[in-house]
């Protein structure tokens, strides 16, 4: 492992983004050290531990499967055979990665504020933040991940090579979040209201990505712009994992890499020109 | 040779957000917020050399905090350059990053990754740590249970062990107890014979002075002395009774022109060695006839803890009349402990006791008293040490 360059000289707020990336780099280890500190500080005084990790998204997806095949049969039968335990396959497939976005995309957003005491005493690369704050989310993503494929082995459509489909899916909500929180991270430091922006944007995103229903019981209308929706690329990667995906779904897969390209290049920019003066005003 | 740390021409602006003043949501929508600006370094130079110790004093709002952050390339400088060779550590209140929650290793091994050491480092050093520290039965314990002390020498012995090339203190070491103070100096003055460049900001001049040989002093942003830090010390306090000498305290019948503390030589002096004996000299101009004036003086820790007061209204002074210039002295052998002090001196009038009537008082006076670095505590009792018995 090489040392990074000691010592720096500033005339300004800006950084080369070359050379951001590569402090980032050298500060690999540092993002591995906070995202198991942070991952291990969650969980230490809860008595089930990673277990809640996973409780959580299932005791939601079971609600969801629950609540809407009884109340909104109409919409939820169409979904492979109709029955109740494949619709809750289907949930549950949906709701792996949201969970892992509407879990992981609000405290990446707001690493940076949140991490004032640190970050206005020591140097790294702000960006370090948001990224230990994916890594640390990708534990629990783990751990519904190794929930959901025996659920999906039992309920669903059995052992098939379509299973892998989770792992594109996965990556895709791994670099969505990391993507959008590159600019959210640095823009939440001046503009404080994101932080409900994104809280809000997530209630409504969550009825308008098809997580618990398939995109074809939405109004054909829609169906386009419910597609372009920057989470409905995971979500349809892992429905097609349980093979009841949109058949247009490299649409939406399509249009994630779009947000992420476009977010990730913004933040980068962003925190090239701000990184080293990002903790004035925290 | 290549200098550690180099300051040329460094402003640091910053911003200061005021509340929008639009009413509604599109009254604060469309309201740009106002900023107020703030300067808090104005035009600074500075070159330290590796392996010197450069102390860093000022009044609150001096830039001491900014100068700190901009070395270890936390902000950037407005305009100018800022260039550190090497690695920076900060020992800014100390044990930053640590969490409640983990125990003294698991913070160890996240300060030292935060500090820049590798994972092997960090395991071959925790021995040495935990020593320097003492806390060999406490290692595994979560750091929530630690007392203060025991949280700064955690945070001082990862600081110190990440073996920065420039090594920032800031106001840490009043913390821990006085014992396990010399050990941070003693380890300190270790590593920078071994290179490392230190840069300590402390309002504790004893501190400063038994450590820097060389010391900036700031104000309102600029550098208004850098050089040996017994000088520093005295342009500080020098600053710092100038800003104290406030309009005085309105009396009536005399008008104060000057008070100052004067050494055995005659000279003014704000910088007093122990042992010295110095007089309080206070000038006056009598408006009108005084027939009984007499003196007060009364001298402070820097603190504001009181450590002499003394009104001798027992020994009145010769009367004043109208017009006259006198100069009023109390003279005294310091014996104070290493620190720094404020004087104030007050003529009063002793009409007939218990009545007296404030005729003037004298804007305090700052005065840093050197030569018993031993001694602590509110009075130097001057003991004497010695053998007494000795059983063979």
């Amino acid at each position: 492992m090489t040392a990074p360059a000691p010592g720096f000289c500033l005339t300004g707020p800006s950084t080369p983004v070359a050379g951001l990336l590569r402090e980032v780099w050298a500060s690999r280890r540092l993002v591995g050290v906070l995202a198991r500190k942070d991952f291990l500080v969650r969980y230490r005084r809860t008595r089930l531990g990673l277990i809640w990790a996973v409780a959580v998204p299932l005791v939601q997806a079971a609600v969801l499967a629950v609540v809407f095949s009884s109340v909104l049969p109409q919409v939820t039968t169409s979904s492979g055979s109709g029955r109740l335990g494949s619709y809750a396959v289907f949930v549950l497939s949906g709701m792996v990665p949201w969970a892992f976005v509407s879990g992981a995309l609000p405290a990446a957003s707001t690493s940076i504020a949140d991490s004032a005491n640190l970050a206005q005493r020591i140097y790294f690369p702000r960006l370090v933040l948001p990224l230990v704050a994916v890594v640390t989310a990708c534990y629990p993503l783990l751990a519904t991940l190794a929930v959901f494929l025996p659920v999906a082995l039992v309920l669903g459509p059995g052992v098939q090579p379509e299973l892998l489909w989770v792992l594109p899916g996965s990556a895709l909500a791994v670099l969505l979040v990391l993507g959008l929180s590159l600019l959210l991270s640095a823009a939440q430091v001046y503009l404080r209201d994101l932080r409900f922006v994104v809280s809000a944007g997530l209630t409504v995103l969550f009825y308008l990505t098809p997580v618990i229903y398939p995109l074809q019981r939405a109004p054909q209308v829609v169906h386009d712009l419910i597609r372009v929706l920057p989470v409905s690329g995971p979500v349809e990667l892992f429905h097609r994992s349980v093979g009841a995906a949109d058949p247009l779904m490299w649409r939406s897969v399509l249009a994630s890499v779009v947000w992420i390209t476009v977010f990730g290049a913004a933040g980068l920019v962003l925190h090239s020109r701000r990184d080293r003066v990002l903790a004035d005003l925290l | 040779m290549t200098a550690a740390i180099e300051l040329r021409g460094v402003t640091k602006v910053y911003r200061k957000y005021s509340d929008t003043t639009g009413s509604g949501i599109l009254g604060r929508l469309r309201t740009r917020t106002r900023t107020s600006e703030l300067v808090a370094l104005d035009a600074v130079d500075l070159r330290v050399e590796p392996g010197e110790s450069l102390g860093v004093i000022g009044r609150n709002g001096a830039g001491k905090s900014t100068l700190l952050q901009l070395l270890g390339g936390v902000t950037a400088p407005t305009s100018g350059s800022v260039e550190v060779r090497g690695r920076v550590a900060p020992l800014i209140s100390v044990g930053v990053g640590f969490h409640p929650e983990m125990t003294g290793r698991e913070n160890v091994h996240v300060n030292g990754t935060i500090l820049g050491m590798t994972k092997a480092e960090v395991d071959g050093k925790l021995d040495r740590i935990v020593a320097f520290a003492e806390l060999e039965q406490f290692i595994d314990t979560p750091v929530k249970f630690y007392s203060s002390g025991m949280f700064v020498r955690l945070g001082f012995a990862v600081a110190v062990e990440a073996r920065p090339d420039v090594l920032l203190v800031d106001e840490v070491l009043a913390v821990g107890d006085f014992s396990f103070a010399l050990r941070c100096f003693e380890r300190m003055n270790e590593i920078r014979r071994a290179g490392t460049t230190i840069v300590v900001v402390s309002h504790n001049m004893g501190a400063i002075r038994g450590f820097c040989d060389r010391s900036l002093v700031l104000d309102h942003g600029r550098v208004v002395h850098d050089g040996s830090t017994f000088d520093a010390i005295a342009a500080y306090v020098d600053l710092a009774s100038r800003d104290a000498a406030d309009p005085a305290e309105k009396g009536d019948g005399v008008v104060v022109e000057s008070f100052d503390i004067h050494d055995e030589h005659g000279r003014h002096a704000s910088h007093v060695r122990y042992g010295d004996e110095v007089s309080f000299r206070l000038r006056v101009r009598a408006l009108r006839d005084v027939a009984t004036p007499f003196q007060w003086l009364g001298i402070e820790t820097g603190a504001g803890a009181v450590v002499y007061s003394d009104a001798r209204f027992d020994i009145p002074q010769p009367a004043l009349q109208a017009g006259q210039r006198v100069t009023f002295e109390a003279r005294l052998v310091v014996r104070l402990p290493t620190g720094d002090y404020s004087a104030a001196a007050a003529l009063h009038d002793l009409l007939d006791m218990p009545r007296s009537r404030l005729l003037a008082t004298a804007p305090r006076l700052s005065f840093y008293v050197t030569g018993r670095d031993t001694v602590h505590g509110a009075a130097d009792l001057d003991a004497s040490f010695g053998v007494r018995d000795r059983v063979v």
